[in-house]
């Protein structure tokens, strides 16, 4: 059991050094850049794109504007949330109608157990993977960012943009929606 | 497959994209461009500048002239912003590129309006020696810009032990 507030990823000080190789134009760190990321944001992207297709066209588009961008990274020890939101942006512009179908149905913070995790204890990653596809595209990309442990809270906040209140309060929604689904399978009790 | 897992093939597209994106004599070709167009809207500048009785027609084919050079220039900086970004070793060589061509044109232009008199190489001497100082201005950002990083990815990678 987890505690939301207190679960931590190290940014680590190895991508602030890959990302300032890259300011400087070493290509090998593009190398290296890729080779590390490319398995979460792509993981990340197939989660919530509708089908393959979608999700490499979605890749590409973002690993062009990650290359085009980095030289005007700021903060090179933010690259990770930089990176999926870059993603986001990408995914966005390719998904944009059923961004713009979601729902805003966001609850008030204050009724979220600070506990957020024990409302599925017995979640299995397998689980949640079969059962994401069934979720809204906001929740199903919340629940992607953090609970397959991509992401910290804050993390996920910036790659959002929206306070970590409204994030904990899509993350309490989104696992209650998993939770009846799994219930409605009789996966879980 | 999973979610979880890459789909063939994915990784060496990446690869070839960075090696696409990151080509040093595509941003070159965009720098040189944007040098030449530059200078060819000086020299026309100038002639028009310095010749008090030019025909309608010449007047028109000037402003033609310089229109475009101000498209290319135009076109290059948004490559060299938007498209071919230019990395801070990158930023370097065209600096250093910059103000070679720029020293060079200056003091063309300067040597042929002293032996000539003529005034219109004189001006373009002149609008030369202004590109030459902004050149060596970014030059000297590059340099500073470049050993603020190596400063800092070499002190990170003592932190990290690499």
């Amino acid at each position: 059991m987890t505690d939301i507030e207190d679960q931590a990823f190290p940014a680590g000080k190895e991508d602030e050094w890959l990302a300032v190789r890259c300011q400087l134009g070493e290509r090998a760190a593009f190398d290296e850049l890729i080779e590390r990321y490319q398995g979460p944001l792509w993981r990340y992207v197939r989660r919530v794109a509708p089908d393959e297709d979608a999700a490499r066209e979605v890749t590409q588009d973002a690993w062009l504007r990650v290359i085009r961008g980095i030289g005007r990274l700021r903060d090179p020890a933010r690259l990770r949330p930089w990176l999926f939101g870059i993603v986001r942006r990408a995914l966005m512009d390719r998904l944009r109608d059923q961004y713009a179908r979601a729902v805003e149905t966001d609850c008030d913070v204050t009724e979220i157990p600070a506990r957020v995790d024990s409302a599925l204890p017995e979640l299995q990653l397998q689980q949640v993977e079969r059962e994401l596809a069934a979720l809204p595209i906001v929740e199903r990309e919340v629940l992607t960012l953090f609970y397959l442990k991509e992401l910290s809270l804050g993390e996920v906040a910036e790659v959002l943009n929206l306070p970590v209140g409204t994030v904990k309060s899509r993350l309490f929604r989104a696992r209650q929606m998993l939770r009846g689904e799994l219930t409605a399978k009789g996966e879980l009790r | 497959m999973t979610a979880a897992e890459l789909p063939p093939g994915i990784s060496t597209d990446l690869r070839r994209l960075a090696d696409a994106e990151l080509s040093l004599p595509s941003r070159l070709g965009h720098v040189a461009l944007l040098l030449g167009a530059i200078t060819m809207t000086i020299i026309v500048s100038s002639l028009w500048l310095t010749e008090a009785q030019l025909p309608v027609r010449t007047r028109i084919a000037f402003a033609v002239m310089i229109v475009i050079g101000l498209s290319w220039t135009a076109f290059a900086v948004w490559v060299l912003t938007h498209r071919r970004i230019l990395l801070a070793r990158h930023r370097i060589i065209a600096g250093r590129l910059a103000v070679t061509f720029t020293a060079v044109f200056a003091l063309g232009a300067l040597g042929v309006g002293v032996a000539t008199g003529r005034p219109e190489a004189l001006s373009a001497a002149g609008l030369g020696t202004m590109m030459l100082v902004a050149a060596v201005a970014l030059l000297i950002r590059a340099h500073r810009e470049f050993s603020r990083l190596v400063s800092r990815r070499d002190a990170l990678a003592r932190e990290i032990g690499r």
